[in-house]
């Protein structure tokens, strides 16, 4: 309400009284009769069995009947529709009989047409001087506003329960096909080496984001196998095609050059040349590597090369570990010329060539984001399961990154090639 | 976590801007952003003083990277200054360490 300054309010509310006692001489012109007839609602009223004796206007106009059509010819019930009749029968005039009252029922009228009304019924039995029953007072409200209003809701929950299920539906669809293209960033199997066990472990971060790790193990010429392992900067659809990109290409690259640092090179090359002035630059890190198994010994040659992946372990069977350094490697596709550097390793029976990506390493075991598991750490770790098989290890390595719990949020590839114990070399280690 | 403060001055050198907080997957893009749109004249040098980088992962290397071939692209060079070790370490780890020129002060990386 808006004031000037230094008028006070009417406490009242109503300053003009002319128009008030206006409308109050026109409310006290209704007769009784009239509002009875006319009343917003229905009124009836019926003997002890149900006859009906009274009945307004209003609910004749609602049920499309004349009034001596009902009067004293029908039952209250036999305006109601069957499923009313019944409710009528079975709880509502047991109730009223015993209660005296009873209100707010939901029930059904019959229209004369055939048609049907949802009202809501009150009713109140009026007794005579003695106490004895008289008869039945009863006031009918229009349902129909309420009864749309409740269907509008109904439908609407199914609308929304519909568009639920659909997205539910739609939900699963997507995390199947992310799944699929997931497990085709990696191998199905890994191809059998003589001599040598591997094995593999993919932690995806969240379902359903597409992973940025990657590995592959495959026979390049009769003797020697490949293996590389790495990971993409970033993360999303955007990081999984640079890794579908990555792995067909360090594929393609070993058929026409097993070389490490040529495959590396060409990676390096097409990534590059993808990736560069597109204003969205991405990289990898990625160890690449040759086995060659000598049957005769029953050692193996590793020759790998690196482009800024973490180094390689080396478990011997003795618990000690080697850190294969390839210090300088740069970040796959950063610079259209990049260097990588070598190095080897001879694995003897019992030892074991672990690489993984820095989910692993950088694995977060305080509250700190700044303390990480690290790579010192690893290092006791796996020393602690020398001479273990290869999937032991990886096992062991999955109930440690189990245990990392939230403090692990990234992509996590583990690849393990290990040359069991029990195929002693003749000249020992 | 901090936010991302990126102050720019010029030295003789060139542009000059101190990185204050994180370089991650959500401030990050700030850094390329700001980078891209800096103007740095043929053969003068970018520096970026990282003596207030508090956190640096992937997303601040990228960075670091789309700055490196923003100034090549000018025929500039970068220089980054008093780099936190964990942040050295991982240039050292990803090789990066050889691309950039590393500088402990700033001092000495602004005078030409």
């Amino acid at each position: 309400m808006m004031c000037s300054a230094g008028e006070q309010p009417d406490p009242h509310g109503a300053g003009d009284g002319g128009v008030s006692h206006a409308a109050f001489a026109s409310l006290l012109e209704d007769s009784v009769e009239e509002l009875y007839e006319n009343a917003p609602c229905g009124y009836l009223s019926t003997l002890m069995d149900g006859t009906v004796a009274k009945i307004n206007e209003t609910l004749l106009t609602w049920l499309d009947l004349r009034r001596e059509e009902v009067v004293g010819r029908m039952r209250f019930s036999d305006l109601l529709s069957v499923g009313g009749k019944l409710y009528h029968e079975t709880h509502f005039a047991p109730l009223l009989r015993m209660q005296g009252e009873i209100s707010g029922i939901a029930l059904e009228m019959r229209q004369s047409g055939g048609g049907r009304i949802p009202v809501l019924v009150s009713s109140a039995v009026k007794h005579g001087t003695t106490g004895e029953p008289l008869l039945i007072r009863t006031t009918v409200f229009d349902a129909r506003d309420r009864r749309a209003y409740e269907e509008e809701l109904l439908r609407g929950r199914k609308v929304a329960e519909e568009a639920r299920r659909r997205a539910e539906a739609d939900r699963a669809r997507l995390q199947h096909a992310l799944a699929v293209l997931q497990q085709s960033l990696l191998p199905d199997t890994l191809p059998a080496i003589p001599g040598v066990e591997a094995a593999t472990h993919y932690h995806t971060a969240s379902p359903d984001q597409l992973g940025g790790d990657f590995y592959d193990v495959f026979p390049v010429d009769g003797k020697r196998f490949g293996f590389f392992l790495g990971d993409v900067c970033g993360k999303g659809p955007e990081a999984a095609a640079v890794t579908s990109l990555t792995r067909y290409t360090l594929r393609a690259a070993a058929v026409h050059d097993p070389d490490p640092v040529a495959t590396l090179t060409t990676l390096n090359k097409v990534l590059h040349e993808r990736y560069t002035g597109s204003g969205d630059p991405r990289f990898c890190t990625a160890v690449f590597g040759t086995l060659e198994p000598d049957a005769a010994t029953g050692r193996m040659r590793v020759h790998l090369a690196s482009g800024g992946h973490p180094p390689a372990l080396v478990v011997r069977a003795d618990g000690t570990v080697d850190s294969l350094h390839t210090p300088g490697g740069l970040l796959v596709g950063v610079l259209p010329a990049a260097r990588f550097v070598t190095t080897t390793a001879v694995l003897a029976p019992g030892d074991t060539l672990l690489l993984y990506t820095d989910g692993l390493t950088e694995a977060r075991t305080g509250s700190d984001r700044t303390s990480l598991f690290g790579e010192e750490a690893l290092r006791g770790f796996v020393a602690a399961h020398a001479g273990r098989a290869a999937k032991d290890l990886v096992e062991a390595l999955i109930n440690l990154l189990e245990g990392f719990g939230d403090g692990l949020d990234d992509d996590t590839a583990l690849l393990a090639l290990g040359i069991p114990a029990d195929r002693t070399a003749p000249d020992g280690r | 976590m901090s936010p991302l403060k990126i102050i720019r001055r010029d030295a003789e050198t060139g542009p000059v801007l101190e990185v204050v907080g994180d370089l991650d997957f959500v401030h990050a893009p700030e850094l390329r952003e700001h980078i891209s749109r800096l103007v740095v004249p043929p053969g003068r040098r970018l520096v970026l003083d990282l003596a207030g980088l508090e956190f640096c992962d992937s997303s601040g290397i990228t960075a670091l990277i789309a700055a490196h071939s923003h100034a090549q692209a000018a025929r500039a060079e970068v220089v980054l200054v008093a780099v936190p070790a964990h942040t050295r370490r991982i240039l050292h780890m990803v090789g990066l360490d050889q691309i950039f020129t590393l500088h402990p002060d700033s001092d000495k990386a602004t005078r030409s």
